[in-house]
Protein backbone atom coordinates (compact mmCIF):
# COMPACT_ATOMS: atom_id res chain seq x y z
CA UNK A 1 0.00 0.00 0.00
CA UNK A 2 2.85 2.26 0.94
CA UNK A 3 4.30 1.78 -2.23
CA UNK A 4 1.82 2.52 -4.33
CA UNK A 5 1.30 6.03 -2.32
CA UNK A 6 5.22 6.25 -2.87
CA UNK A 7 4.32 5.96 -6.61
CA UNK A 8 1.84 8.08 -6.65
CA UNK A 9 4.01 11.18 -4.65
CA UNK A 10 6.60 10.36 -7.51
CA UNK A 11 4.28 10.54 -10.55
CA UNK A 12 2.82 14.32 -8.70
CA UNK A 13 6.35 15.34 -8.04
CA UNK A 14 6.90 14.68 -11.83
CA UNK A 15 3.41 16.59 -13.37
CA UNK A 16 4.70 19.52 -10.42
CA UNK A 17 8.29 20.05 -12.35
CA UNK A 18 6.86 19.81 -15.74
CA UNK A 19 3.69 22.40 -14.92
CA UNK A 20 6.61 24.38 -13.10
CA UNK A 21 8.62 24.36 -16.29
CA UNK A 22 5.93 25.23 -18.86
CA UNK A 23 5.07 28.52 -16.75
CA UNK A 24 9.07 29.13 -16.03
CA UNK A 25 9.67 29.14 -19.56
CA UNK A 26 6.42 31.40 -20.19
CA UNK A 27 5.94 29.29 -23.58
CA UNK A 28 3.31 29.64 -25.65
CA UNK A 29 2.26 26.79 -27.21
CA UNK A 30 -1.30 27.60 -27.90
CA UNK A 31 -0.22 30.36 -30.15
CA UNK A 32 1.08 27.20 -32.66
CA UNK A 33 -2.28 26.34 -33.06
CA UNK A 34 -4.06 29.99 -33.35
CA UNK A 35 -5.99 30.41 -36.76
CA UNK A 36 -3.58 32.64 -38.22
CA UNK A 37 -0.10 30.42 -37.08
CA UNK A 38 -0.46 27.92 -40.19
CA UNK A 39 -0.91 30.66 -42.82
CA UNK A 40 2.31 32.81 -41.16
CA UNK A 41 4.51 29.94 -40.90
CA UNK A 42 3.59 29.20 -44.20
CA UNK A 43 4.38 32.62 -45.48
CA UNK A 44 7.83 32.57 -43.93
CA UNK A 45 8.64 29.24 -45.47
CA UNK A 46 7.71 30.69 -48.79
CA UNK A 47 10.02 33.46 -48.41
CA UNK A 48 12.86 30.90 -48.65
CA UNK A 49 11.85 29.57 -51.78
CA UNK A 50 13.14 29.28 -54.86
CA UNK A 51 16.39 29.19 -53.63
CA UNK A 52 19.11 31.38 -54.64
CA UNK A 53 20.87 29.43 -57.27
CA UNK A 54 22.64 32.12 -59.08
CA UNK A 55 26.04 31.21 -60.23
CA UNK A 56 27.72 34.26 -57.99
CA UNK A 57 25.92 32.61 -54.92
CA UNK A 58 26.90 28.63 -55.69
CA UNK A 59 30.36 29.58 -56.58
CA UNK A 60 30.37 31.71 -52.37
CA UNK A 61 28.75 28.60 -50.95
CA UNK A 62 31.61 26.11 -53.08
CA UNK A 63 34.27 28.47 -51.33
CA UNK A 64 32.19 28.24 -48.14
CA UNK A 65 31.89 24.22 -48.40
CA UNK A 66 35.70 24.27 -48.68
CA UNK A 67 36.65 26.35 -46.13
CA UNK A 68 34.27 24.35 -43.87
CA UNK A 69 36.10 21.01 -45.22
CA UNK A 70 39.07 22.21 -44.21
CA UNK A 71 38.41 23.67 -40.83
CA UNK A 72 37.64 19.97 -40.19
CA UNK A 73 40.26 18.52 -41.90
CA UNK A 74 43.47 20.30 -40.23
CA UNK A 75 41.11 20.68 -36.91
CA UNK A 76 41.40 17.07 -36.72
CA UNK A 77 44.66 16.48 -37.96
CA UNK A 78 46.25 18.85 -35.54
CA UNK A 79 44.47 16.64 -32.81
CA UNK A 80 45.65 13.70 -34.43
CA UNK A 81 49.04 14.54 -33.98
CA UNK A 82 48.33 16.35 -30.64
CA UNK A 83 46.26 13.58 -29.25
CA UNK A 84 49.06 11.19 -30.12
CA UNK A 85 51.69 12.56 -28.39
CA UNK A 86 49.81 13.08 -25.31
CA UNK A 87 48.17 9.30 -25.74
CA UNK A 88 51.88 8.19 -24.83
CA UNK A 89 52.08 10.12 -21.99
CA UNK A 90 48.56 9.30 -20.77
CA UNK A 91 49.35 6.06 -21.05
CA UNK A 92 51.89 6.28 -18.77
CA UNK A 93 54.28 5.62 -20.89
CA UNK A 94 56.84 8.54 -19.67
CA UNK A 95 56.15 7.74 -15.48
CA UNK A 96 53.19 8.49 -13.40
CA UNK A 97 53.35 12.50 -13.19
CA UNK A 98 53.29 12.98 -16.83
CA UNK A 99 50.61 10.22 -16.50
CA UNK A 100 48.44 12.29 -14.39
CA UNK A 101 48.94 15.56 -15.68
CA UNK A 102 48.30 14.73 -19.24
CA UNK A 103 45.23 13.40 -18.44
CA UNK A 104 44.36 16.53 -16.63
CA UNK A 105 44.82 18.22 -19.85
CA UNK A 106 42.45 15.81 -22.06
CA UNK A 107 39.56 16.26 -19.89
CA UNK A 108 39.95 19.46 -19.57
CA UNK A 109 40.08 20.03 -23.49
CA UNK A 110 37.40 17.47 -23.50
CA UNK A 111 35.01 18.17 -21.56
CA UNK A 112 34.86 22.36 -22.70
CA UNK A 113 32.61 21.85 -26.08
CA UNK A 114 33.62 22.94 -29.50
CA UNK A 115 31.42 25.54 -29.82
CA UNK A 116 32.65 27.35 -26.25
CA UNK A 117 35.83 26.81 -27.37
CA UNK A 118 34.83 28.33 -30.34
CA UNK A 119 33.84 31.54 -28.89
CA UNK A 120 37.01 31.65 -27.05
CA UNK A 121 39.72 31.54 -29.60
CA UNK A 122 37.23 34.07 -31.81
CA UNK A 123 37.95 36.61 -28.58
CA UNK A 124 41.28 35.36 -28.56
CA UNK A 125 42.57 34.76 -32.44
CA UNK A 126 40.12 36.80 -34.09
CA UNK A 127 37.04 36.20 -36.37
CA UNK A 128 37.17 33.46 -39.23
CA UNK A 129 38.10 30.18 -40.09
CA UNK A 130 41.43 29.71 -37.60
CA UNK A 131 38.94 30.41 -35.09
CA UNK A 132 37.11 27.42 -35.78
CA UNK A 133 40.19 25.38 -36.40
CA UNK A 134 41.29 25.98 -33.33
CA UNK A 135 38.31 25.44 -31.34
CA UNK A 136 37.90 22.11 -33.52
CA UNK A 137 41.84 20.76 -33.12
CA UNK A 138 41.41 21.56 -28.86
CA UNK A 139 38.33 19.77 -28.11
CA UNK A 140 39.01 16.99 -30.49
CA UNK A 141 43.10 16.76 -28.89
CA UNK A 142 40.61 15.68 -25.33
CA UNK A 143 38.59 13.06 -27.46
CA UNK A 144 40.92 11.66 -29.46
CA UNK A 145 43.91 11.78 -26.73
CA UNK A 146 41.46 9.61 -24.52
CA UNK A 147 40.86 7.10 -26.76
CA UNK A 148 44.41 6.90 -28.43
CA UNK A 149 45.61 6.23 -25.26
CA UNK A 150 43.30 3.34 -24.54
CA UNK A 151 44.06 1.77 -27.66
CA UNK A 152 47.86 1.72 -26.00
CA UNK A 153 46.95 0.22 -22.94
CA UNK A 154 45.53 -3.09 -24.62
CA UNK A 155 47.64 -3.46 -27.27
CA UNK A 156 50.12 -6.61 -26.73
CA UNK A 157 53.68 -5.64 -25.15
CA UNK A 158 55.18 -8.88 -26.17
CA UNK A 159 56.46 -7.30 -29.76
CA UNK A 160 58.33 -4.74 -27.82
CA UNK A 161 59.21 -6.76 -25.28
CA UNK A 162 61.05 -8.74 -27.74
CA UNK A 163 62.96 -6.06 -29.58
CA UNK A 164 63.55 -4.71 -26.36
CA UNK A 165 65.21 -8.07 -25.29
CA UNK A 166 67.10 -8.01 -28.68
CA UNK A 167 68.86 -4.76 -28.15
CA UNK A 168 66.68 -2.64 -30.18
CA UNK A 169 66.16 1.20 -28.48
CA UNK A 170 62.92 1.96 -26.96
CA UNK A 171 61.40 4.28 -30.03
CA UNK A 172 62.44 1.77 -32.22
CA UNK A 173 61.06 -0.66 -30.25
CA UNK A 174 57.85 1.31 -29.96
CA UNK A 175 57.42 2.23 -33.66
CA UNK A 176 58.60 -1.78 -34.73
CA UNK A 177 56.38 -3.43 -31.70
CA UNK A 178 53.77 -1.44 -30.23
CA UNK A 179 52.89 1.50 -33.40
CA UNK A 180 51.44 -1.59 -35.91
CA UNK A 181 49.12 -2.49 -33.37
CA UNK A 182 47.66 0.59 -32.62
CA UNK A 183 47.59 2.81 -36.25
CA UNK A 184 44.42 0.58 -37.52
CA UNK A 185 42.14 2.12 -35.01
CA UNK A 186 43.88 5.23 -34.67
CA UNK A 187 43.02 6.03 -37.94
CA UNK A 188 39.38 4.39 -37.27
CA UNK A 189 38.86 6.64 -34.48
CA UNK A 190 40.26 9.64 -36.45
CA UNK A 191 38.05 9.05 -39.12
CA UNK A 192 35.19 8.52 -37.41
CA UNK A 193 35.85 12.42 -35.51
CA UNK A 194 36.87 13.84 -38.81
CA UNK A 195 33.16 12.92 -39.71
CA UNK A 196 31.79 14.52 -36.42
CA UNK A 197 33.43 17.66 -37.08
CA UNK A 198 32.52 18.40 -40.30
CA UNK A 199 28.95 18.72 -39.03
CA UNK A 200 30.29 20.74 -36.32
CA UNK A 201 32.31 22.94 -38.56
CA UNK A 202 29.24 23.60 -40.51
CA UNK A 203 27.71 24.81 -37.20
CA UNK A 204 30.62 26.71 -35.46
CA UNK A 205 30.15 29.87 -38.21
CA UNK A 206 27.39 30.89 -36.05
CA UNK A 207 29.92 32.08 -33.32
CA UNK A 208 31.74 34.10 -36.31
CA UNK A 209 34.79 30.82 -36.66
CA UNK A 210 34.16 30.75 -40.42
CA UNK A 211 32.97 28.33 -43.15
CA UNK A 212 29.27 27.82 -43.91
CA UNK A 213 28.03 27.94 -40.21
CA UNK A 214 29.07 31.92 -41.03
CA UNK A 215 27.74 32.45 -44.45
CA UNK A 216 24.08 30.66 -43.19
CA UNK A 217 24.69 33.47 -39.76
CA UNK A 218 24.83 36.15 -42.19
CA UNK A 219 22.08 35.33 -44.62
CA UNK A 220 19.40 34.45 -42.07
CA UNK A 221 20.50 38.23 -40.30
CA UNK A 222 19.97 39.70 -43.35
CA UNK A 223 16.20 38.01 -43.95
CA UNK A 224 17.85 36.30 -47.43
CA UNK A 225 15.88 33.10 -46.55
CA UNK A 226 16.52 32.54 -50.25
CA UNK A 227 20.64 32.77 -50.06
CA UNK A 228 19.90 31.15 -46.52
CA UNK A 229 18.16 27.52 -47.68
CA UNK A 230 20.48 27.60 -50.33
CA UNK A 231 22.85 27.33 -47.89
CA UNK A 232 21.41 25.01 -45.53
CA UNK A 233 20.78 22.18 -48.79
CA UNK A 234 24.38 22.62 -49.66
CA UNK A 235 25.33 21.57 -45.62
CA UNK A 236 22.82 18.67 -46.15
CA UNK A 237 24.52 17.48 -49.14
CA UNK A 238 28.14 17.48 -47.60
CA UNK A 239 27.10 15.69 -44.33
CA UNK A 240 25.19 13.21 -46.70
CA UNK A 241 28.35 12.80 -48.81
CA UNK A 242 30.92 12.89 -46.13
CA UNK A 243 29.29 10.16 -44.35
CA UNK A 244 28.58 8.08 -47.14
CA UNK A 245 32.54 8.19 -47.72
CA UNK A 246 33.46 8.11 -44.41
CA UNK A 247 31.41 4.56 -44.38
CA UNK A 248 32.90 3.33 -47.50
CA UNK A 249 36.75 4.23 -45.77
CA UNK A 250 35.97 2.70 -42.58
CA UNK A 251 34.67 -0.48 -44.27
CA UNK A 252 37.58 -0.90 -46.54
CA UNK A 253 40.03 -0.29 -43.61
CA UNK A 254 38.16 -2.97 -41.78
CA UNK B 1 83.17 -19.65 -22.24
CA UNK B 2 79.66 -18.64 -24.01
CA UNK B 3 77.14 -19.48 -21.38
CA UNK B 4 78.02 -19.99 -17.42
CA UNK B 5 75.55 -20.51 -14.81
CA UNK B 6 76.60 -20.72 -11.00
CA UNK B 7 74.14 -21.53 -8.89
CA UNK B 8 71.24 -19.62 -10.20
CA UNK B 9 67.64 -19.61 -9.31
CA UNK B 10 65.04 -17.69 -10.80
CA UNK B 11 61.20 -17.01 -8.30
CA UNK B 12 58.51 -15.70 -10.72
CA UNK B 13 57.14 -12.70 -8.73
CA UNK B 14 53.99 -15.15 -7.79
CA UNK B 15 56.37 -17.08 -5.83
CA UNK B 16 57.05 -20.06 -7.87
CA UNK B 17 60.35 -21.09 -8.06
CA UNK B 18 60.94 -22.03 -11.73
CA UNK B 19 64.87 -22.81 -11.35
CA UNK B 20 66.96 -23.75 -8.65
CA UNK B 21 70.61 -23.99 -7.95
CA UNK B 22 71.19 -24.38 -12.04
CA UNK B 23 74.77 -24.58 -12.89
CA UNK B 24 75.90 -25.29 -16.20
CA UNK B 25 78.62 -24.58 -18.89
CA UNK B 26 78.32 -23.96 -22.66
CA UNK B 27 81.24 -23.44 -24.48
CA UNK B 28 81.46 -21.42 -27.86
CA UNK B 29 79.89 -23.18 -31.19
CA UNK B 30 78.57 -25.60 -29.21
CA UNK B 31 74.62 -26.48 -30.32
CA UNK B 32 72.13 -27.90 -27.06
CA UNK B 33 69.26 -28.70 -26.63
CA UNK B 34 67.14 -28.36 -23.32
CA UNK B 35 63.93 -31.28 -22.99
CA UNK B 36 62.01 -32.07 -20.19
CA UNK B 37 58.35 -32.39 -19.25
CA UNK B 38 56.06 -29.16 -19.64
CA UNK B 39 56.53 -26.22 -16.53
CA UNK B 40 60.28 -27.99 -16.31
CA UNK B 41 61.68 -24.70 -16.76
CA UNK B 42 62.82 -24.60 -20.04
CA UNK B 43 61.47 -21.53 -21.28
CA UNK B 44 62.29 -19.83 -18.22
CA UNK B 45 65.85 -20.73 -18.78
CA UNK B 46 65.88 -20.01 -21.99
CA UNK B 47 64.22 -16.20 -21.21
CA UNK B 48 66.91 -15.76 -18.47
CA UNK B 49 70.06 -16.60 -20.98
CA UNK B 50 67.97 -14.18 -23.30
CA UNK B 51 68.29 -11.52 -20.49
CA UNK B 52 64.69 -11.09 -20.98
CA UNK B 53 64.73 -12.23 -16.99
CA UNK B 54 67.14 -11.71 -14.66
CA UNK B 55 68.42 -14.43 -11.77
CA UNK B 56 66.69 -14.12 -8.46
CA UNK B 57 69.92 -16.14 -7.04
CA UNK B 58 73.60 -16.96 -8.34
CA UNK B 59 76.01 -15.90 -10.68
CA UNK B 60 75.01 -15.59 -14.42
CA UNK B 61 77.56 -15.20 -17.10
CA UNK B 62 76.75 -14.50 -20.65
CA UNK B 63 79.74 -13.94 -23.68
CA UNK B 64 81.93 -12.54 -21.30
CA UNK B 65 79.10 -9.98 -19.49
CA UNK B 66 77.16 -10.44 -15.95
CA UNK B 67 73.85 -8.76 -17.52
CA UNK B 68 72.82 -8.21 -13.72
CA UNK B 69 75.77 -6.04 -13.01
CA UNK B 70 75.03 -4.02 -16.96
CA UNK B 71 74.37 -0.46 -17.48
CA UNK B 72 71.93 0.44 -20.00
CA UNK B 73 74.33 0.71 -22.63
CA UNK B 74 76.32 -2.11 -22.34
CA UNK B 75 73.09 -4.54 -21.35
CA UNK B 76 71.80 -3.20 -24.87
CA UNK B 77 74.85 -3.98 -26.40
CA UNK B 78 74.75 -7.24 -25.53
CA UNK B 79 71.38 -7.95 -26.49
CA UNK B 80 72.31 -7.15 -30.26
CA UNK B 81 74.63 -10.07 -29.77
CA UNK B 82 71.62 -12.61 -27.90
CA UNK B 83 68.26 -13.58 -30.09
CA UNK B 84 65.54 -15.50 -28.92
CA UNK B 85 63.19 -17.59 -31.50
CA UNK B 86 59.79 -17.77 -29.47
CA UNK B 87 57.57 -20.11 -29.50
CA UNK B 88 54.62 -18.34 -30.76
CA UNK B 89 56.54 -15.05 -32.68
CA UNK B 90 55.39 -12.02 -30.86
CA UNK B 91 54.86 -10.22 -34.32
CA UNK B 92 52.20 -7.42 -35.21
CA UNK B 93 49.15 -9.47 -37.33
CA UNK B 94 49.40 -6.30 -39.55
CA UNK B 95 52.85 -6.28 -40.14
CA UNK B 96 54.42 -6.96 -43.31
CA UNK B 97 57.20 -10.02 -43.26
CA UNK B 98 59.68 -7.52 -44.44
CA UNK B 99 59.67 -5.55 -41.93
CA UNK B 100 59.34 -8.01 -39.33
CA UNK B 101 62.44 -9.55 -40.25
CA UNK B 102 64.71 -6.03 -40.21
CA UNK B 103 63.23 -5.71 -37.47
CA UNK B 104 65.97 -8.04 -36.47
CA UNK B 105 68.49 -5.84 -36.81
CA UNK B 106 67.04 -2.52 -34.59
CA UNK B 107 69.53 -2.95 -32.14
CA UNK B 108 72.57 -2.85 -34.53
CA UNK B 109 70.99 0.22 -36.80
CA UNK B 110 70.56 3.87 -36.20
CA UNK B 111 66.79 5.25 -35.31
CA UNK B 112 66.91 7.50 -38.83
CA UNK B 113 67.89 4.19 -40.44
CA UNK B 114 65.13 2.47 -38.74
CA UNK B 115 62.48 5.02 -39.31
CA UNK B 116 63.04 5.13 -43.10
CA UNK B 117 63.14 1.12 -43.20
CA UNK B 118 59.25 1.38 -41.47
CA UNK B 119 58.52 3.12 -44.44
CA UNK B 120 60.72 1.69 -47.34
CA UNK B 121 62.32 -1.50 -46.62
CA UNK B 122 66.05 -0.98 -46.89
CA UNK B 123 67.54 -4.82 -47.01
CA UNK B 124 64.91 -6.69 -49.12
CA UNK B 125 67.88 -9.21 -50.57
CA UNK B 126 69.17 -9.41 -46.66
CA UNK B 127 65.50 -10.51 -45.64
CA UNK B 128 64.96 -12.18 -48.74
CA UNK B 129 68.12 -14.50 -48.40
CA UNK B 130 66.70 -15.24 -44.49
CA UNK B 131 63.44 -16.09 -45.76
CA UNK B 132 64.55 -18.26 -49.17
CA UNK B 133 65.85 -21.77 -47.10
CA UNK B 134 62.79 -21.59 -44.92
CA UNK B 135 60.50 -21.76 -48.04
CA UNK B 136 59.01 -18.24 -47.34
CA UNK B 137 60.57 -16.14 -49.59
CA UNK B 138 57.05 -15.76 -51.71
CA UNK B 139 55.97 -14.10 -48.65
CA UNK B 140 58.06 -11.25 -48.26
CA UNK B 141 55.58 -8.71 -48.55
CA UNK B 142 52.50 -10.51 -47.16
CA UNK B 143 50.88 -9.23 -43.77
CA UNK B 144 51.91 -11.18 -40.81
CA UNK B 145 48.16 -11.71 -39.85
CA UNK B 146 47.93 -13.75 -43.28
CA UNK B 147 50.28 -16.63 -42.48
CA UNK B 148 49.53 -19.91 -40.78
CA UNK B 149 51.48 -20.98 -37.34
CA UNK B 150 54.24 -22.40 -38.50
CA UNK B 151 54.92 -19.83 -41.75
CA UNK B 152 54.40 -17.69 -38.49
CA UNK B 153 57.30 -19.74 -36.42
CA UNK B 154 59.36 -19.26 -39.64
CA UNK B 155 58.95 -15.43 -39.80
CA UNK B 156 60.63 -15.80 -35.95
CA UNK B 157 63.20 -17.69 -37.00
CA UNK B 158 64.20 -15.69 -40.09
CA UNK B 159 63.99 -12.80 -37.85
CA UNK B 160 66.79 -13.63 -35.03
CA UNK B 161 69.07 -15.46 -38.59
CA UNK B 162 68.90 -11.97 -39.62
CA UNK B 163 69.96 -10.39 -36.50
CA UNK B 164 73.26 -12.09 -36.59
CA UNK B 165 73.55 -13.05 -33.11
CA UNK B 166 76.85 -14.65 -31.35
CA UNK B 167 74.12 -16.50 -28.92
CA UNK B 168 71.24 -18.39 -30.97
CA UNK B 169 68.76 -19.03 -28.33
CA UNK B 170 65.30 -21.07 -29.62
CA UNK B 171 62.28 -21.30 -27.06
CA UNK B 172 59.95 -24.76 -28.73
CA UNK B 173 61.03 -23.24 -32.57
CA UNK B 174 59.22 -26.10 -34.29
CA UNK B 175 56.19 -26.97 -31.81
CA UNK B 176 53.70 -25.54 -35.06
CA UNK B 177 55.37 -27.20 -37.74
CA UNK B 178 54.32 -30.63 -39.57
CA UNK B 179 57.32 -33.13 -38.91
CA UNK B 180 59.21 -32.78 -42.06
CA UNK B 181 59.23 -29.39 -41.94
CA UNK B 182 60.24 -29.79 -38.65
CA UNK B 183 63.14 -31.59 -39.14
CA UNK B 184 64.42 -29.10 -42.23
CA UNK B 185 64.13 -26.26 -39.91
CA UNK B 186 66.18 -27.86 -37.27
CA UNK B 187 68.71 -29.02 -39.46
CA UNK B 188 69.00 -25.57 -41.07
CA UNK B 189 69.45 -23.70 -37.71
CA UNK B 190 72.44 -26.31 -36.71
CA UNK B 191 73.75 -25.72 -39.93
CA UNK B 192 73.49 -22.45 -40.30
CA UNK B 193 75.06 -22.05 -35.97
CA UNK B 194 77.65 -24.39 -37.37
CA UNK B 195 78.66 -22.05 -40.37
CA UNK B 196 78.56 -19.21 -38.56
CA UNK B 197 80.36 -20.71 -35.22
CA UNK B 198 77.79 -19.43 -32.89
CA UNK B 199 76.75 -21.11 -30.06
CA UNK B 200 72.60 -22.72 -30.21
CA UNK B 201 70.42 -23.28 -27.14
CA UNK B 202 66.76 -25.09 -28.11
CA UNK B 203 64.00 -26.25 -26.13
CA UNK B 204 62.29 -29.04 -27.52
CA UNK B 205 59.24 -31.47 -27.00
CA UNK B 206 60.25 -33.77 -29.39
CA UNK B 207 63.05 -36.04 -28.13
CA UNK B 208 64.01 -37.58 -31.38
CA UNK B 209 64.78 -34.65 -32.59
CA UNK B 210 66.40 -33.30 -29.76
CA UNK B 211 68.77 -36.47 -29.98
CA UNK B 212 69.35 -36.41 -33.83
CA UNK B 213 69.66 -32.65 -34.31
CA UNK B 214 72.02 -31.41 -31.24
CA UNK B 215 75.28 -32.26 -29.90
CA UNK B 216 74.15 -32.41 -26.32
CA UNK B 217 71.15 -32.98 -24.09
CA UNK B 218 70.25 -31.39 -20.98
CA UNK B 219 67.26 -32.75 -19.40
CA UNK B 220 65.49 -30.52 -17.19
CA UNK B 221 63.11 -31.08 -14.19
CA UNK B 222 61.10 -29.46 -11.45
CA UNK B 223 63.96 -26.61 -12.45
CA UNK B 224 66.55 -29.09 -11.77
CA UNK B 225 69.06 -30.28 -14.35
CA UNK B 226 68.68 -34.68 -14.33
CA UNK B 227 71.32 -35.19 -16.85
CA UNK B 228 73.89 -33.18 -18.69
CA UNK B 229 75.78 -35.67 -21.50
CA UNK B 230 76.59 -35.96 -25.17
CA UNK B 231 73.40 -37.04 -27.21
CA UNK B 232 74.95 -40.88 -28.19
CA UNK B 233 74.66 -41.26 -24.21
CA UNK B 234 71.62 -40.35 -23.34
CA UNK B 235 69.72 -43.85 -22.04
CA UNK B 236 65.89 -44.92 -21.89
CA UNK B 237 66.41 -44.87 -18.44
CA UNK B 238 67.03 -41.58 -17.93
CA UNK B 239 64.36 -40.27 -20.56
CA UNK B 240 61.62 -42.43 -18.70
CA UNK B 241 63.23 -40.53 -15.10
CA UNK B 242 62.56 -37.71 -16.76
CA UNK B 243 58.74 -37.76 -18.31
CA UNK B 244 57.64 -40.27 -15.62
CA UNK B 245 56.93 -37.90 -13.17
CA UNK B 246 53.14 -37.45 -13.73
CA UNK B 247 52.52 -40.23 -11.45
CA UNK B 248 54.91 -39.34 -9.09
CA UNK B 249 53.96 -36.28 -8.75
CA UNK B 250 50.59 -37.22 -7.62
CA UNK B 251 52.12 -39.82 -5.19
CA UNK B 252 54.30 -36.98 -4.18
CA UNK B 253 50.98 -34.53 -3.50
CA UNK B 254 49.66 -37.74 -1.32
CA UNK B 255 52.91 -37.76 0.48
CA UNK B 256 52.74 -33.69 1.21
CA UNK B 257 49.18 -33.75 2.08
CA UNK B 258 49.51 -36.11 5.60
CA UNK B 259 46.77 -33.82 7.12
CA UNK B 260 43.80 -35.36 6.03
CA UNK B 261 42.79 -38.68 7.92
CA UNK B 262 41.07 -40.91 6.31
CA UNK B 263 38.65 -41.86 9.31
CA UNK B 264 37.19 -38.72 9.93
CA UNK B 265 34.02 -38.01 8.29
CA UNK B 266 32.91 -36.41 5.25
CA UNK B 267 30.06 -33.90 7.19
CA UNK B 268 33.59 -32.58 9.13
CA UNK B 269 35.54 -32.76 6.18
CA UNK B 270 33.04 -30.55 4.18
CA UNK B 271 33.01 -28.15 7.24
CA UNK B 272 36.52 -28.49 7.78
CA UNK B 273 37.39 -27.08 4.12
CA UNK B 274 34.40 -24.89 3.24
CA UNK B 275 35.06 -21.70 4.52
CA UNK B 276 38.82 -22.09 3.29
CA UNK B 277 37.69 -22.73 -0.09
CA UNK B 278 35.81 -19.03 0.62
Amino acid sequence: MSKRLEALLWVMALIAALVASFSYLEMDLAGLFRSDSATQMLGYTQAFFPPDLSSGWLRQIFHGALETLAISAIGTLLAGLSGAALSLLAAGRLGRLAKASSRLLLNTLRSVPELVWAALMVLAAGLGPFAGTLAIALHTTGVLGRLFAEALENVPTAPAKALRDSGAGPVAAFLYGTFPGVLPQWVAYSLYRWENNIRMAAVLGFVGAGGLGQMLYVTLSLFQQPQAISVIIAMLLMVLLVDALSAWLRIRLA
Amino acid sequence: MTIALEGVGLTHPGGFQALRQLTLQISSGERVAVIGPSGAGKTTLLQLLGTGLMPSAGQLHLLGDDPARLQARGLKRLRTRIGLIHQSPPLPPRQRVITAVLAGRLGSWSLSRALVSLCYPLDIPGARAMLEPLDLDDKLFVRCDQLSGGQLQRVGIARVLYQRADLLLADEPVSAMDPVLADHTLALLNRIAADRGVTLVASLHAVDLALRHFQRIIGLRDGNVLFDRPSAQVSDDDLSALYANQSLAEQGHEVVRPARPAGLGAGTGILRTAPRCL
